[in-house]
C-alpha cells in the first residue's frame, strides 16, 4: 500500500522577515532569532503554506496557482518540493504534521 | 584594583583596573586628550589581574578579565600589558556592546561618508585605514565599526591603530608616528598609532556608510565585485554580536548589504592600495 | 540540507541562484533540481570573532587529565603507555595549533607527537579546556 503523503506546516508568514538581497532572500524567523538565506522556491513554499497545511501536491497546485511553474512532469516537481521542505524542516522554517 | 583609569572612545565609556601600574599609565599616556566616560559612569570594565596570586610579582603574567571573559585566554607578560589592555578593551566590546552592530572593519571619513574596510588580521584593513588618515580623511577606527541600529550610520571607535610587524615601517615611512612598540608578542611585533587630535575630537560624530572593502594584502591587484547574498554572510562572521541582536542586526545588517557596495580587493603593497581606494571612491 | 555556516564553502550567489533566477516576482518560478541547496542557515561561530581578539591556548591534556599522555588517534592513556606521546611542556597557543593542524612543526615541542597533538585537539568537547580556542582557529573539520 502506497504509504501517505507527508504533511507540512510552517509558521504564519508575520513569524519572519523576508529581505530580497539579489537571487537569494535573507529571512529572519523570529520565534528562533535564526537568520536563513533561502532560494526560489523555499521563500515560496513557506508563503503558500499560509493557506494551511499540506503535502508537496497541494503546495505544487498552489504555486502553480500563482506562478507559472517551469515546464516538468508532475512527479519531478513534487519531489523537488519534498526535498526543500526536508531542508526547511532541517533548518528550523518548517515541521511535518 | 590598586589603578584604575577612565576613558570614553566613541559611545563606550571604559575603566581599566589593573593590579600593577605600568599598564595604567600606558595607557592614560596612548589615550592622553581623550574624554572621561560620560557622566563619569562606565559602560565596560577592563581587569588585569594576576591568574595566582604569586604572578604579581614572579615572572608576573597579566591576566585579561572584566566584565565578559572568555576560558583558554592566554595571559601575557607584564612588558606586554598595554597589549594586555587592548585587548581587554576589545574583548569586553566584542562580547558586551549591545547598543550598535558590531563589525569587524577599519572605518575612514570623507566629505561626509565613511569607507568600511573588513578583513582579519594581516588583510591590511589597520594599514589602510591609517595611511588614509594621514592622507587627509577621518579617522574612525581600525577594530571595530559600530553601526547605528537606528538609521546605519556609523559611529567613531577611535582607538589607537595597532600595527603589526612591516606596518609599523610603512606608516612611519609616510610620516606617523608609531610608539610604543612592543616585541615578541603573540601576534608579533605591534606598534600603535595614536589618532589625530581631530580624530578624537569629533568622535561622537558618526556619518553613513558609502562603500565597502575586503582588502586583500600581498595578492596582484584586482577587484571583484561582492554580491549582496555574499556580503551579507561574511559581514555575519564579521560580526561579534549580529547573533544577539535578534531582529534589530537582521535590519540593520539587510540595511547595510542593501544600501552600500561591496568589492573585494587584492593589492600587492601599500601604495597600490591606496591608489585602488582613492579610484573606487571616486567611483562609488 | 540545511548546512551551517562557518565559511560558506561556495558564494552563495553563484551557480544555484544562476540556475534559479529571481523567483515569483515576476510571475516564473524556477524550482531547480531535485538534489540543490535552497537553505543556508547563518550559525556564525561567535567563540571565533570574539576570540580573533584575544590571544588563547589549548592545554594539552586539560587540567583535569594533567600527566596523562596522548595516543596517536587523540586519546588520552595512562602515562608511559606504549606508542602514546607525552604531553606538550607547557600549553600550545592558538597559533600554535593552527600550524600543527596545517603540517608544520612550531618550535619548542617535539616533531613526532605532532598528530597524537593534532588528533586531541580535534576530539575536543565543549566545555574542556581549550575548546574555544579550537573554535576559533576556524579550521575546517576534515
Amino acid at each position: 500500500m502506497r504509504a501517505p503523503a507527508i504533511v507540512y506546516a510552517a509558521d504564519p508568514p508575520a513569524a519572519r522577515i523576508a529581505v530580497a538581497l539579489d537571487a537569494l532572500v535573507a529571512v529572519y524567523h523570529r520565534p528562533s532569532g535564526v537568520t536563513h538565506l533561502l532560494a526560489a522556491p523555499s521563500p515560496e513554499l513557506l508563503d503558500a503554506l499560509a493557506d494551511g497545511p499540506a503535502d508537496a501536491a497541494t503546495l505544487r497546485d498552489r504555486l502553480a496557482a500563482r506562478y507559472d511553474l517551469e515546464g516538468d512532469a508532475d512527479d519531478r516537481i513534487t519531489a523537488t518540493i519534498d526535498a526543500r521542505m526536508e531542508e526547511m524542516i532541517v533548518a528550523g522554517l518548517a515541521w511535518t504534521t | 584594583m590598586r589603578h584604575a583609569l577612565a576613558v570614553r572612545v566613541g559611545p563606550v565609556g571604559f575603566r581599566i583596573g589593573s593590579a600593577w601600574p605600568s599598564p595604567v599609565a600606558a595607557s592614560r599616556a596612548l589615550y592622553q586628550g581623550y574624554p572621561a566616560p560620560e557622566d563619569g559612569i562606565p559602560d565596560l570594565t577592563v581587569r588585569l589581574y594576576p591568574e595566582r596570586p604569586w604572578r604579581r610579582w614572579l615572572r608576573p603574567s597579566v591576566a585579561i578579565g572584566g566584565d565578559y571573559w572568555l576560558p583558554d585566554a592566554a595571559p601575557l607578560p607584564l612588558a606586554q600589558a598595554l597589549l594586555a589592555a587592548e585587548m581587554g578593551m576589545n574583548l569586553q566590546v566584542a562580547l558586551g556592546w549591545r547598543r550598535h552592530l558590531l563589525l569587524h572593519c577599519s572605518a575612514v571619513e570623507r566629505d561626509g561618508r565613511v569607507l568600511l574596510m573588513s578583513g582579519a588580521s594581516g588583510s591590511g584593513k589597520s594599514t589602510l585605514a591609517t595611511l588614509l588618515a594621514l592622507s587627509g580623511w577621518r579617522f574612525l577606527g581600525d577594530e571595530f565599526a559600530f553601526v547605528s541600529l537606528g538609521d546605519g550610520t556609523i559611529y567613531p571607535f577611535p582607538r589607537a591603530a595597532s600595527l603589526k610587524n612591516e606596518a609599523v615601517a610603512a606608516v612611519r615611512a609616510a610620516g606617523g608616528i608609531v610608539g610604543p612598540v612592543l616585541e615578541a608578542t603573540p601576534k608579533g611585533t605591534i606598534g600603535y598609532w595614536r589618532p589625530p587630535a581631530d580624530a578624537v575630537a569629533r568622535m561622537a560624530e558618526p556619518a553613513p556608510p558609502k562603500l565597502l572593502l575586503f582588502p586583500r594584502f600581498g595578492e596582484a591587484e584586482r577587484i571583484e565585485a561582492m554580491a549582496p547574498s555574499e556580503t551579507f554572510v561574511r559581514l555575519t562572521q564579521a560580526s561579534t554580536n549580529y547573533v544577539a541582536l535578534g531582529q534589530a542586526g537582521f535590519s540593520a545588517l539587510t540595511r547595510l548589504v542593501q544600501g552600500v557596495p561591496a568589492l573585494t580587493i587584492g593589492y600587492p603593497d601599500s601604495a597600490a592600495g591606496l591608489a585602488m581606494v582613492e579610484r573606487l571612491w571616486r567611483e562609488a | 540540507m540545511a548546512q551551517d555556516c562557518d565559511k560558506p564553502e561556495k558564494s552563495p550567489g553563484e551557480s544555484d541562484a544562476a540556475a534559479l533566477g529571481v523567483a515569483g516576482r515576476r510571475g516564473v518560478l524556477m524550482l531547480g533540481a531535485v538534489a540543490a541547496t535552497s537553505v543556508v542557515t547563518i550559525r556564525p561561530a561567535l567563540a571565533s570573532t570574539a576570540a580573533s581578539v584575544l590571544n588563547c591556548k589549548i592545554p594539552i591534556p586539560d587540567p583535569a587529565h594533567a600527566g596523562q599522555y596522548i595516543t596517536q588517534d587523540g586519546r588520552l592513556v595512562a602515562a608511559g603507555t606504549k606508542d602514546a606521546v607525552a604531553p606538550p611542556p607547557r600549553p600550545i597557543t592558538g597559533d600554535e595549533a593552527k600550524k600543527m593542524i596545517n603540517g608544520q612543526s612550531p618550535a619548542g615541542f617535539d616533531p613526532s607527537s605532532r598528530e597524537a597533538y593534532v588528533n586531541y585537539i580535534r576530539r575536543l568537547q565543549h566545555g574542556t579546556s581549550g575548546f574555544t580556542c579550537y573554535a576559533s582557529l576556524q579550521v575546517p573539520r576534515p
